[in-house]
């Protein structure tokens, strides 16, 4: 009998050890995937930028684009992790950042952590895609190592820095505030649209955008269609970007990053709610297809922060609001004589606030985690205005410095003649079709 | 050589150079120093280029 009994025992120690392992590889494959999915953001932005941009920068445009992604992702590695791990508190790092130093034994393939590198890989991501965001809105005018250094600034310490503070189940945005931002409208959407003003602002507009009166002129995008394909692509991406905002748990209910129980579902319902308001209030408004698209990734966006816990319906209405906004916030931005190629600034700065204070007025009083305050008003605002001056302060002194030292604007003939001719050893249309000589004169 | 482990039973890190950090170090620093040096030479070669477009 006794044997029988330290048999049975036995196999339910080992039932329970491989029930675990279970768990353990099906959260790791779970964020895996997510990742997977975030690439098609890239892919998104890539095509979209392209196609916003002249025939005669495609090509240039293209490789910013690339570039950004290829250079978050080393340095990233580097110190990016750190950050997150180090400064949930403030300025003043903490130990617990020494598990995400490049030399960290987590830091790299680990039969007893199979979480790191997943999570690592997910916030790469993020940080990626906030790079991308800045990368739109500067197009055909500045100079690829000015903008290399930007958005290793923006991507690998700005926002991560905002993410550590406000991001974090141990973040003094959190535990001093409440604040609750679900899918990074503030974190990631508003520290990239405040970043790009910055940066806008000393860049300068391209030639031949405004006249000596401050009337704007249009610069056409060589390839509507492609910016199309890009914006879906997007937020097919931006599945992949939300579902790896929920935290899976071994054997219990998904939270989100603060520790509140929510469920996947929620991101179902919301984000396609979002989506739809957003793209309905552009379309409602302006009946341009550019807007339309832009407007289903503000409608998400808009969104993003309550996505766990909005009633689809009002889902719906928040997207509306900031699809039908932007082409409005855009013109308002274009009127300061500020030349944002892709509407970067509101579709995801504008986008960011709406979404902030959406939470902040219509989902109050959410408990948070211990002694956590719960969500507010007073919260929302807060974090509103750390996101925006993450971004923004630094994006306007170091674009101001680099201006400095001509490092941050292309010269007026490269962009009279195309960046592709100036500087890419390769054609992008050599038989024809979209024709350099098709280009308005400037 | 790079191997940190004989067996697998009991392993946890794994990666190559694990047990040995000045390795890892050196590896890491030369990593570091490539992704800078892309940038300098980046910058270097627009300005050769607007240079060569204005017949400098």
């Amino acid at each position: 009998m006794e044997q029988q009994i330290a048999e049975l025992m036995a196999k339910v120690a080992a039932l329970e050890k491989s029930g675990g392992m279970v768990g353990t590889v099906g959260i790791e494959a779970y964020y895996f995937w997510t990742t997977a999915f975030m690439v098609l953001i890239h892919a998104g932005f890539l095509s979209y930028e392209m196609g916003a941009s002249r025939a005669k920068n495609v090509l240039a445009t293209g490789i910013k684009n690339i570039l950004a992604f290829a250079f978050i992702v080393p340095t990233f590695f580097f110190f990016g992790w750190w950050i997150y791990l180090a400064f949930p508190g403030g300025f003043t790092p903490s130990a617990d950042g020494d598990a995400g130093l490049p030399w960290a034994m987590a830091m790299g393939p680990n039969l007893s952590d199979n979480a790191t590198g997943v999570f690592w890989a997910a916030f790469t991501m993020f940080a990626a895609t906030t790079a991308s965001i800045f990368s739109g809105a500067v197009i055909e005018r500045i100079r690829m190592s000015g903008f290399v250094l930007l958005a290793i600034l923006l991507g690998s310490v700005l926002w991560i820095l905002a993410a550590a503070w406000g991001w974090h189940p141990t973040g003094w945005l959190l535990t001093d505030w409440g604040f609750h931002d679900f899918g990074c409208a503030g974190i990631v959407h508003l520290v990239a649209g405040a970043f790009a003003l910055g940066v806008l602002i000393n860049l300068g507009p391209r030639i031949g955008k405004f006249n000596a009166d401050g009337s704007a002129n249009d610069l056409p995008a060589h390839n509507v269609p492609m910016i199309l394909i890009g914006l879906m692509m997007i937020i097919v991406g931006f599945f992949g970007f939300l579902a790896a905002c929920v935290i899976m748990v071994n054997g219990a209910q998904w939270t989100n990053i603060y520790g509140q129980p929510m469920t996947l579902s929620s991101v179902g319902f919301n984000t396609l709610m979002g989506f739809a308001g957003g793209v309905i209030g552009a379309w409602a408004l302006t009946r341009d297809p550019f807007w339309m698209m832009s407007g289903g990734l503000g409608g998400i966006i808009a969104a993003a922060a309550g996505i766990d816990v909005w009633y689809p319906p009002l889902a719906f209405l928040i997207g509306f609001i900031g699809g039908a906004s932007i082409k409005m916030v855009n013109d308002f931005v274009t009127k300061l004589r500020i030349d944002d190629a892709v509407g970067a600034v509101a579709v995801h700065g504008w986008c960011g606030i709406v979404s902030l204070v959406a939470v902040g007025l219509m989902a109050t009083g959410y408990p948070n985690p211990g002694d956590a305050p719960p969500v507010t008003l007073t919260g929302q605002v807060v974090g509103l205005v750390v996101c925006f001056v993450v971004g923004f302060v630094p994006g306007y002194f170091v674009s101001f410095a680099l201006k400095v030292v001509r490092l941050l604007r292309v010269p007026d003939e490269a962009q009279v003649v195309g960046l592709d001719l100036a500087k890419v050893p390769l054609r992008a249309y050599p038989e024809g079709g979209t024709s350099l000589a098709m280009q308005p004169a400037e | 050589m790079g191997s940190p482990i004989t067996k697998w039973e009991g392993a946890a890190e794994y990666f190559t150079y694990a047990d040995k950090p000045v390795i890892l170090y050196t590896i890491l620093g030369i990593a570091v120093a490539v992704t800078i040096l892309a940038i300098v030479k980046a910058g270097r070669h627009e300005s050769e280029a607007y240079e060569k477009l204005n017949g400098k």
